[in-house]
């Protein structure tokens, strides 16, 4: 099969988005099929797999509470035209198209089979019920819809007026499941262990309240500690700590992706203090993956990856003191450590990329009808008005003698 | 004068686009059933093959059912298709889960065009909601611009979408 995916955010600077198309586009290619990427980048010879073509720069605009890549004029469509034409896609296949971007432009030039999928679920009602009429006419043009998660389903179902099958972020399973820890630090021996990964200067990331828990934590094991990695800035985040709990927290700043899989393959249980905001959770099916128990705070997100409690521990969000109870309990009971390992073994496979690529991939084969013509893309409408409008009068006229 | 001209100017730009609108949706809907059909006639027939080459391992009562069940769904007597599907569907269902003996390569089939039919019955709905929004706009109504055509129906079969770690649609839990 050809199929040509388009990510709206800009490809050389980091999001999940990107990852998702990225790592998509590559297990597909795994499987044998064709596939392309068209995408915006900040700098045109970023490096990149030589399947991605670079639409030109985006201009970041806030959207519904992020940042959302505006990306229209000539110079943009004119790429976007090239590479519907010459791609001979069977199937384009836009991420997050709502919102003023790439994947919209191509959802108003492309003509064929289109399949969306919508990852936002942060909604400000009012932004989304403004701006859902103004591109219901192109939304309207994609044949079907997926979505990551429920949330970012009732966004469509409440905003965008459509429905959509609901197929989650993978995750390379292997990739985290196997291969080394990080020096000196085993699960089981060197510790104990409790990990945090994320942006620990963002609040909603929970960091505080992890903090606060660690004093119960050391109350009961004086040998525990703290490890904490992404960005953020580390003075201010040192000073946050303070006296008595520094000797017990290490800060290993940001990881490379081989060293996130070290990381969650070497702490004895992964903490996910998070207070809102929380979409999906890749991270969590990240640290199922590498065999982490895991407690984390009670959003919805958590608790359907967790399966409401039965992969890992829930603790309501923002309570210190029921968090570091928990991770007490967890660190005094290694059976309980290596049950929670097991069954999230068993969850994360089914979140693996293989396993989402061959269902993307049902959905692809269900809006393609056999022997249709491959996706092409409308005429320049600037070289082309007097045809749009002598089209627009005969379709006047056709669809008034049915 | 100048503001009616350019009135009407707008209002047939207006009625052209929607008709652009219409007539795409109406190409969708067709697409879509297409594709609905042709999972729910795959379906039936490998039902009906199920049925034929393999009676011990479903069991020959039910074989007789799911037979018939199968050549209801392609031909309905009363019509109604839905129903057929419905009652096909749950047959297919109450299947034992391993089958034995029954070819590797036609349970697969069968699974693999049971996912399908449940997508492309969403797709379908999906392109007959979108259309039917279009068409309930009060201008698209009051200048009739759907020309007399039928309004596109919603297929509503019970086909569960499965095999998915988070595909179930339970919201909030109200106990917490």
């Amino acid at each position: 099969m050809r199929i040509g995916l388009v990510c709206p955010y800009q490809w050389d600077v980091p999001g999940g988005v990107q990852y998702h198309v990225r790592d998509l586009a590559r297990t597909l290619r795994g499987m044998g099929h064709h596939v392309e990427v068209l995408t915006p980048a900040e700098h045109e010879d970023s490096p990149a797999d030589d399947f991605v073509t670079f639409a030109g720069r985006a201009v970041p605009v806030p959207y519904n509470g992020s940042m959302a890549s505006l990306q229209f004029g000539p110079l943009s469509a004119a790429r976007v035209r090239r590479w519907l034409r010459d791609g001979h896609f069977d199937v384009v296949h836009v991420h997050e198209p709502a919102p003023p971007s790439l994947s919209l432009l191509v959802c108003m030039i492309a003509e064929g089979p289109i399949v969306a999928t919508f990852h936002t679920a942060f909604v400000r009602s009012k932004v989304l019920a403004a701006w859902g009429p103004v591109v219901r006419p192109w939304l309207e043009r994609i044949s079907g819809r997926i979505a990551v998660s429920d949330f970012a389903r009732r966004v469509q179902v409440e905003h965008l007026g459509g429905d959509a099958v609901i197929i989650p972020n993978g995750v390379h399973v292997a990739a985290f499941a196997d291969g080394p820890t990080l020096p000196g630090l085993r699960r089981g021996v060197d510790g104990p262990t409790i990990g945090f990964l994320g942006r620990f200067d963002e609040p909603r990331k929970g960091l505080p309240v992890l903090l606060d828990a660690m004093h119960t934590v050391l109350r009961r094991h004086p040998g525990a500690r703290l490890l904490i990695a992404g960005r953020g800035d580390a003075d201010e985040l040192t000073a946050q700590i303070g006296e008595d709990l520094r000797a017990s927290v290490s800060l290993l700043g940001e990881l490379s992706e081989e060293d996130k899989g070290a990381f969650l393959r070497s702490v004895d249980v992964y903490c996910a203090p998070n207070l809102l905001g929380e979409s999906f959770g890749v991270i969590l099916i990240e640290a199922l993956a590498a065999g982490a128990p895991i407690v984390a705070s009670d959003l919805d997100a958590f608790k359907r990856v967790l399966e409401d409690g039965a992969a890992g521990v829930l603790v309501r969000r923002g309570d210190a003191a029921a968090l570091g109870h928990a991770l007490c309990d967890l660190l005094d009971d290694p059976g309980r450590r290596a049950e929670l390992s097991a069954r999230g073994a068993e969850v994360a496979a089914g979140y693996d990329w293989a396993v989402l690529a061959r269902r993307i991939l049902a959905v692809y084969e269900t809006v393609v009808l056999p022997g249709g013509p491959p996706v092409g893309a409308d005429d320049d409408p600037a070289e082309e008005l007097p045809t749009a409008g002598r089209r627009a009068l005969s379709s006047l006229l056709r669809w008034g003698d049915g | 004068m100048l503001v009616g001209g350019l009135l009407v100017l707008l209002l047939l730009a207006w009625t052209a686009w929607t008709l652009t609108r219409l007539s795409r949706l109406e190409g969708r809907v067709a697409r879509a059933w297409t594709a609905l059909d042709t999972q729910l006639q795959r379906r039936a027939g490998l039902a009906e093959e199920l049925a034929r080459d393999h009676p011990a391992a479903v069991g020959s009562d039910r074989a007789e059912y799911l037979a018939a069940f199968a050549a209801d769904a392609r031909r309905p007597i009363d019509g109604d298709r839905e129903l057929a599907e419905n009652a096909l569907g749950r047959e297919l269902r109450e299947l034992p889960q391993n089958l034995p003996g029954v070819p590797a390569a036609l349970r697969s089939d069968l699974a693999g065009t049971t996912t399908r039919a449940a997508l492309a019955r969403r797709f379908y709905n999906d392109a007959v909601r979108d259309t039917r929004a279009l068409r309930r706009s009060r201008i698209s109504r009051l200048l009739r611009l759907h020309a007399g055509r039928p309004l596109p129906r919603f297929f509503d079969i019970e086909i569960p979408l499965d095999g998915a770690p988070a595909d179930h649609n339970h919201a909030e839990n109200p106990a917490r």
